[in-house]
C-alpha cells in the first residue's frame, strides 16, 4: 500500500483526485494498525468510533482545504 | 487484577489502556491541527509549497514509512509472543522492532543532514518550518519510543521480573502511535503538494 501511495502521487492522469484518493489510502492504513497491531478491534466501540470519527473529521478538513 | 482476563470490551480498558489511548488522541489531534494548519498555509502558497515539496526525496519517505510498519508488526508479535509467556520469542520481536526504529533514525538523519548541506532551515520558508516541526517532533517521539522499547525489554528479560501485560501493551501503543503519525506526516509532507 505504500507503494501504491508513491506511485498514485506520481500519476498526472488523476491529478485531479490524487488528493483525496492519497488522503484515504492513508486512512485506510491508519485504521489497519490501529485495528490489528493495537487491537482496537476488541476495544470498546467507543474507543473504535472515537478514533475514526477523529481521523475522518480529519481527512475532510484537509481535502477541504486543499 | 487478572492480566489475563482484561476486558478490552470494558470502555475504561482498552488494549493498551485508558491513560496511554487518552495520550494518543491528544498526540493526534495536536499533530492533526498542524497538518491542517501547514494544508492550510500551503494552499495560500501553492507554488513554493510545490516547490519546496519536489525537494524532499519521496523514496525515504516510503522507505521510513516501511521500517515503520514493519516495525510495528514485529511490536504485535511481541504483544503476542508475551501474553503467551513466551518471553524470549518476546524479547527478539522487541529488539526487531527497535531496529526498525533505529533504521528510521538513520534515514531520516540522513534526509536532515542533506537539508542542512543544502542551506534548508527552519526560516527557509512556510513550507520548511512546518517541514522541520513536524518532523522534529516525531523524531522525538520515536527516541522516546525505543527509549520505552528497550526500558521494558530489559524490564521483562530479568530474572523476578514484575513486568505485566498492560506494561507491553502500553509500550506497544506508544510505539504504534509514532506509526499512525507518520502515515499522516507522509502523505502531506511528502506527496499532496
Amino acid at each position: 500500500m505504500t507503494i501504491t501511495t508513491a506511485c498514485v502521487s506520481n500519476l498526472f492522469v488523476v491529478s485531479a483526485f490524487v488528493v483525496p484518493l492519497l488522503m484515504v489510502l492513508a486512512a485506510f492504513k491508519f485504521l489497519l494498525v490501529a485495528f490489528q497491531f493495537m487491537e482496537l478491534k476488541k476495544a470498546n466501540s467507543f474507543w473504535k468510533v472515537s478514533l475514526i470519527v477523529t481521523l475522518g473529521l480529519l481527512i475532510v478538513v484537509i481535502i477541504g482545504l486543499k | 487484577m487478572n492480566t489475563l482476563k482484561i476486558n478490552y470490551k470494558n470502555i475504561y480498558y482498552p488494549p493498551g489502556g485508558i491513560l496511554m489511548w487518552i495520550i494518543i488522541f491528544l498526540e493526534l489531534i495536536t499533530f492533526g491541527m498542524a497538518l491542517v494548519a501547514f494544508v492550510h498555509y500551503g494552499s495560500e502558497n501553492a507554488a513554493v509549497f510545490h516547490h519546496s515539496r519536489m525537494q524532499l526525496n519521496t523514496t525515504f519517505g516510503a522507505i521510513n514509512t516501511v521500517f515503520l510498519l514493519t516495525s510495528g508488526f514485529f511490536m504485535a508479535n511481541a504483544v503476542y509472543q508475551f501474553k503467551e509467556k513466551e518471553i524470549q520469542k518476546s524479547s527478539v520481536f522487541f529488539k526487531l522492532a527497535m531496529l526498525g526504529g533505529f533504521f528510521f533514525l538513520a534515514l531520516k538523519s540522513i534526509e536532515y543532514y542533506h537539508k542542512i548541506e543544502s542551506g534548508i532551515s527552519l526560516d527557509t520558508n512556510m513550507f520548511y518550518t512546518f517541514y522541520w516541526l513536524l518532523t522534529g517532533f516525531h523524531v522525538i517521539h520515536v527516541i522516546m519510543g525505543v527509549v520505552i522499547l528497550g526500558w521494558t525489554n530489559y524490564g521483562m528479560s530479568k530474572k523476578n521480573s514484575d513486568t505485566v501485560v498492560e506494561d507491553v501493551e502500553a509500550c506497544a501503543a506508544f510505539w504504534h502511535m509514532c506509526d499512525l503519525i507518520w502515515l499522516l506526516l507522509f502523505p502531506m509532507l511528502y506527496l499532496i503538494f
